[in-house]
């Protein structure tokens, strides 16, 4: 018995608790989701029993703040319980999803890929106070170290210091005033000022003043007492304080920048995009939504539709829409470039990715487009080929982005056939920016 | 308590004197909770608790690895916090989180006092608990470490297959609600038809037939056939209990031999094990509402109203009740307390709206405009001397002691006058803070009125909310109706233990469903903003079909009936005579989830060892009706069919069902569709 046994047990009666990334990404229902919220299908190990149908069950609903009106939509039922003291006894809430944030999709992710992604601060956005190791010589009154302060004045004292009795007696030899005094005391490096030993010797009474003969007998009669000894014997009275001392201690300045990052997703939604395209596109696009936001600490994301025009549309259209129109890829990436005077590179990372069959009207790439995505910087431009019945004959955008741009550095361009390939194809864009030579399929 | 994985550690010396006084007050209070043992744990140890279901030596089963994991996972997100769990047992024991707060910590321990009371009290709890040899105890965690010992050593015996025990209690669990919770667990072994031999044995002795004849046509045979036919359940008297019936007529599925073959021993005896288990906890899911609801209204009480927390704390508290009440989507502690307050005050108010009918002048009829409900409110403010204890009120109270006043407690008062008096240490146990604890001083009915519901702001415009038909009801037999001169005699005779008098009946005697039942109503409902809603084929959507309370409260019942899971129950033994078992899904309007049910069946199959037959009716729409509802954008109509899903151990099939059967599962009674006729229209 134990915890450890059934957690075992667990895991090996289990199969893998979740449909892993791969199968979730290529197969999995992908509209349990949000932007914000990845979850995934969970495996059920757990057991049956008999239970009523979800849907021909219903619910009550409590309203917030006034009662809703019949026909209104309701969220999702949510698990009854709102649990979370003990009432011991089995709960009845099955989770069928297993939910993660985009911090831990892009963890996952980049597990899975072997990638490592670091995103890259750009715009400051914060000045964080760090250690306090920068000193100044101004400051608030509550940083000054006083410590600093009182070993300079203590410094300062005991070099300034000297033996005024030793200077006095010396004053008191016959034939030297205060001139020559200094002069001596200055060889001697006694610090004491010329003013000082004028007003001392002033003070001395005139018969004293002859009290020695000479240097010599000076110097034989009377000692110096060094500063340590004075102090000790008189005791500190004052330490004096300069303002040339005081030193104020500051936090380093950190600048915090924030890693910040805008995504622009295109898509084609000409008359040729028809269902099978449009989710290969949705599989791949989305889960690069999630891994960016994850990466990220502030992810602004841009969906643009195009057919001959582009238009800006909500993340809700963005994969359902379908137009009957041509095709002009150039539109898309105006408009992208127009959205993006708002996010400068120098303070906002940028992604571009486009998606489509290849499809373009005569000449738009090699004219148009590869100028524009060479004009619009960015870590990384992408253009997802979804071509399920394989390279149809006038698609070649993708083709021509690759050769003029595929040694770029910042530019991937992948196919996806087949739902097996979305993962490959989200490998290769990540990748070719983490630094990873780029494969063309 | 024994206890070997956990480092369970006794409370910490801070909370004893919250403790003790907690369960001090609930009993002034008039709960009766069982007495509760509180241990400390941290995270680790709460999640474990958790996965085991508030006791720590079950058997081992890869369930509680899962619901542990389950635990460990939401805790991370920060979705799990619990605060503490508590058991019922008697003792009780209760752990509390290492990481709350004092106030946390205070609020949790009235809130399982609560709980104790409940476990105590709740008849639906004594079902199990009075189980006759066991005395009045649950003994749960007796009965459970036992369970856990017999079931290990099962595993661990070398003649038994580990994966064969896993695999017995999988298929238990599968179908561990399908019991008879309504009736104790010995009872619901009970058959009602008497098959013993000796029992037709003796009948035929009444009919006084020759001993030839008796030979010759009712033979040894005949008997045993007969006796074996009545065992089979009958299609009008389908069996709750299916583990039960399985426990005594299943048998084990032999692939070698390819027949089904007598079960071991040991076989029955976790199928029974796990079966008492269901029984113990069955309580627990058929009164979570009542329960939570309970727990909440006293804690808030205590905490909340006689600021048990302290003032400083009080802040930290209501921080606290926010978390737990404010959460999204149907929350049983809500409704539960919802209920309460909503049951206390129509209570109360009956009460109040008694005695003003009494009041010479008074009549129904003129009820609104006679009294004057901001006099009445003013008057059913608690005494000053009730309402408002203190240290220096005390000589006030000595008053009304002296007096005989029924709401002072008069010993306390003295001890309280002479602790502060210095004449008792503050440290001794007889002395009284009447600062501190001021609802020391009060008895029961003291602190009723101290606490009187319709005294309280947020319920001043109950009582002029009183419905016409409701007063004139209290009139009709009403005798003496000119009992009092003024409206203040009247008040000054209301019994302020009204509402906590009732709830006390009511938390023993109902469940969730009774509760629901009786006490939600139309004020309840519009008052509480409670909507049903459906799913629309039409829109892909969930939407609110009513707010009507009738449907709101069928749909409420539908998730609390039978542990709002389908009734399922045993019809035949000897389906189609050849020893198959055939279930029934007791419809009521609500469709089964087929694939579950299939996967059940698989399991049943191992419980049983012949096919099993599984009778469910499914509403089926044709093709066109679907088209016709698309196009016009409503709800598509369906015919309601019966079908039978049959799985013989390797395959499963689907048949028709015949109209007598489909009518023996059928309950016309109750339609749980609360889905408008507009969305059909």
């Amino acid at each position: 018995m134990g915890l450890r046994d059934d957690v075992d047990r667990f895991r090996e009666v289990g199969d893998q608790r979740r449909q892993d990334l791969e199968e979730f990404i290529s197969y999995g229902d992908l509209g349990g989701s949000r932007p914000d919220q990845v979850k995934i299908p969970v495996k059920i190990v757990d057991l049956p029993e008999f239970s009523y149908d979800k849907r021909s069950m219903g619910g009550v609903g409590q309203g917030q703040g006034g009662t809703p009106q019949p026909g209104q939509p309701v969220g999702p039922p949510q698990p009854g319980d709102g649990d979370e003291d003990g009432d011991p006894g089995e709960e009845g809430a099955d989770h069928e999803y297993y939910e993660m944030d985009p911090e831990e999709f892009a963890e996952e992710l980049d597990e899975e890929l072997g990638l490592d992604l670091e995103p890259k601060g750009k715009r400051v956005v914060e000045e964080v106070e760090g250690d306090f190791t920068d000193v100044t010589k101004v400051g608030p009154k509550g940083t000054l170290d006083f410590e600093e302060l009182f070993k300079r004045g203590l410094k300062r004292k005991l070099a300034m210091d000297f033996d005024e009795e030793y200077i006095r007696e010396a004053l008191k030899i016959e034939g030297k005033g205060p001139r020559a005094v200094f002069e001596w005391a200055r060889g001697q490096r006694i610090p004491v000022s010329f003013a000082w030993i004028e007003e001392a010797y002033n003070e001395i009474p005139a018969d004293e003043r002859t009290t020695w003969a000479s240097f010599e007998e000076f110097e034989e009669n009377v000692d110096q007492t060094h500063v340590g000894d004075r102090i000790r014997r008189d005791g500190l009275k004052e330490v004096p304080f300069r303002r040339e001392d005081e030193r104020y201690r500051h936090p380093e300045i950190i600048e915090k920048k924030e890693r910040n990052v805008v995504v622009i997703n295109i898509r084609d939604v000409s008359g040729s995009m028809r269902e099978q395209k449009r989710e290969l596109v949705e599989r791949t696009l989305t889960p690069l939504d999630w891994y960016l936001t994850g990466k990220y600490d502030n992810a602004e994301f841009h969906y643009i539709a195009h057919d001959a025009d582009a238009w800006e549309v909500d993340r809700q259209d963005f994969f359902g829409i379908r137009s009957g129109g041509g095709t002009r890829i150039s539109s898309a990436y105006e408009l992208a470039a127009e959205i993006l005077e708002e996010y400068p590179f120098s303070e906002w990372n940028r992604y571009v990715f486009a998606a489509g069959d290849s499809e373009n009207s005569s000449n738009d790439t090699k004219d148009r487009v590869v100028p524009l995505i060479q004009e619009i910087p960015a870590n990384l431009h992408a253009y997802v080929e979804t071509q399920p019945g394989g390279t149809a004959i006038n698609a070649t955008h993708a083709e021509e982005v690759e050769r003029a741009l595929g040694t770029a550095g910042n530019v991937a361009v992948t196919r996806v056939t087949r739902p097996d390939d979305v993962i490959e194809a989200i490998y290769e864009i990540l990748s070719t920016e983490d630094g990873a030579e780029s494969d063309s399929q | 308590m024994k206890d070997e994985r956990l480092d369970a550690r006794r409370i910490a010396a801070g909370l004893d004197e919250s403790v003790s006084e907690a369960a001090n007050l609930a009993r002034k209070l008039g709960l009766d909770p069982y007495p509760v043992n509180y241990w400390i744990v941290d995270h680790d140890e709460m999640n474990e608790l958790i996965a085991y279901s508030g006791f720590q030596d079950r058997y081992p089963h890869w369930r509680w690895g899962m619901a542990y994991d389950r635990q460990q996972k939401k805790d991370q997100f920060g979705m799990g916090k619990a605060f503490e769990i508590v058991n019922n047992d008697n003792p009780s024991h209760a752990f509390l989180q290492e990481s709350n707060t004092m106030a946390d910590q205070k609020a949790v321990i009235t809130h399982v006092e609560a709980h104790a009371d409940f476990f105590a009290n709740n008849s639906w709890f004594g079902l199990y608990s009075d189980r006759g040899s066991a005395g009045t105890d649950p003994d749960a965690a007796a009965m459970l470490e036992r369970h856990g010992e017999a079931i290990s050593r099962y595993m661990d015996d070398s003649d038994i297959e580990r994966t064969e025990v896993e695999r017995l209690i999988d298929a238990v669990l599968c179908i561990e609600d399908t019991i008879d919770q309504h009736r104790p667990l010995a009872a619901a072994d009970i058959d009602d038809e008497d098959h013993d031999i000796d029992d037709i044995t003796d009948k035929l002795d009444q009919l006084g037939l020759s001993e030839d004849v008796r030979q010759q046509v009712f033979d040894e045979e005949w008997l045993e056939d007969r006796a074996e036919a009545d065992e089979a359940a009958g299609i009008d008297d389908p069996r709750l209990d299916v583990i039960a019936f399985l426990r005594d007529h299943g048998k084990r599925f032999d692939p070698e031999a390819g027949k089904a073959v007598d079960r071991e021993e040991w076989e029955t005896d976790v199928i029974e094990r796990l079966r008492e288990e269901s029984y113990y906890f069955a309580a627990q899911k058929m009164t979570k509402v009542m329960n939570e609801g309970w727990a909440a209204y006293w804690e808030s009480l205590m905490m909340g109203d006689e600021r048990f927390a302290g003032t400083d704390e009080f802040i930290t508290y209501a921080d606290h009740q926010a978390r737990v009440l404010g959460s999204p989507g149907l929350n049983p502690y809500k409704l539960g307390k919802e209920l309460w307050d909503h049951l206390e005050n129509t209570t109360n108010r009956k009460e109040v709206a008694d005695k003003l009918l009494r009041v010479e002048g008074v009549t129904w009829r003129n009820f609104g405009d006679a009294v004057d409900f901001e006099t009445v409110a003013s008057l059913l403010a608690p005494d000053p001397t009730i309402g408002g204890i203190g240290t220096d009120r005390l000589d006030e109270l000595t008053e009304l002691a002296e007096e005989g006043d029924p709401r002072v407690d008069a010993d306390a008062v003295e001890r309280a006058i002479a602790t502060r008096d210095g004449e008792l240490d503050p440290e001794d146990p007889e002395a009284v803070d009447a600062d501190r604890y001021p609802w020391k001083l009060l008895t029961y009915e003291g602190l009723a009125e101290r606490h009187f519901s319709l005294a309280k702001r947020q319920n001043r415009g109950f009582l002029k909310g009183i419905d016409r038909s409701e007063l004139e009801q209290l009139a009709r037999y009403m005798f003496d109706d000119e009992k009092y001169a003024s409206v203040e005699e009247a008040i000054a005779d209301v019994d302020y233990t009204a509402g906590w008098d009732r709830m006390r009946e009511v938390r023993e005697s109902h469940n969730d469903v009774t509760f629901i039942d009786e006490f939600l109503t139309g004020e309840f409902v519009l008052h509480n903003n409670y909507f049903t809603y459906e799913y629309s084929h039409a829109g892909s959507e969930y939407r609110v079909a009513s707010t009507a309370a009738e449907d709101v409260k069928r749909k409420l019942l539908l998730q609390f009936t039978n542990f709002g899971k389908p009734s399922i129950a045993v019809y035949d033994g000897n389906f189609a005579n050849r020893g198959e078992l055939l279930l029934g899904h007791r419809y009521n309007g609500v469709a089964l989830d087929i694939g579950e049910a299939k996967d059940v069946l698989e399991r049943v199959f191992d419980l049983w060892g012949r096919p099993v037959n599984l009778m469910t009716i499914r509403t089926e729409y044709d093709d066109h009706e679907l088209e016709v509802a698309r196009r016009r954008g409503r709800e598509p109509e369906g015919t309601e069919v019966g079908v039978r899903l049959r799985y013989d151990g390797d395959q499963h099939a689907e048949f028709d069902l015949e109209p007598e059967l489909k009518n023996a599962i059928e309950a016309s009674e109750v339609d749980y569709d609360t889905k408008p006729d507009e969305w059909l229209a």
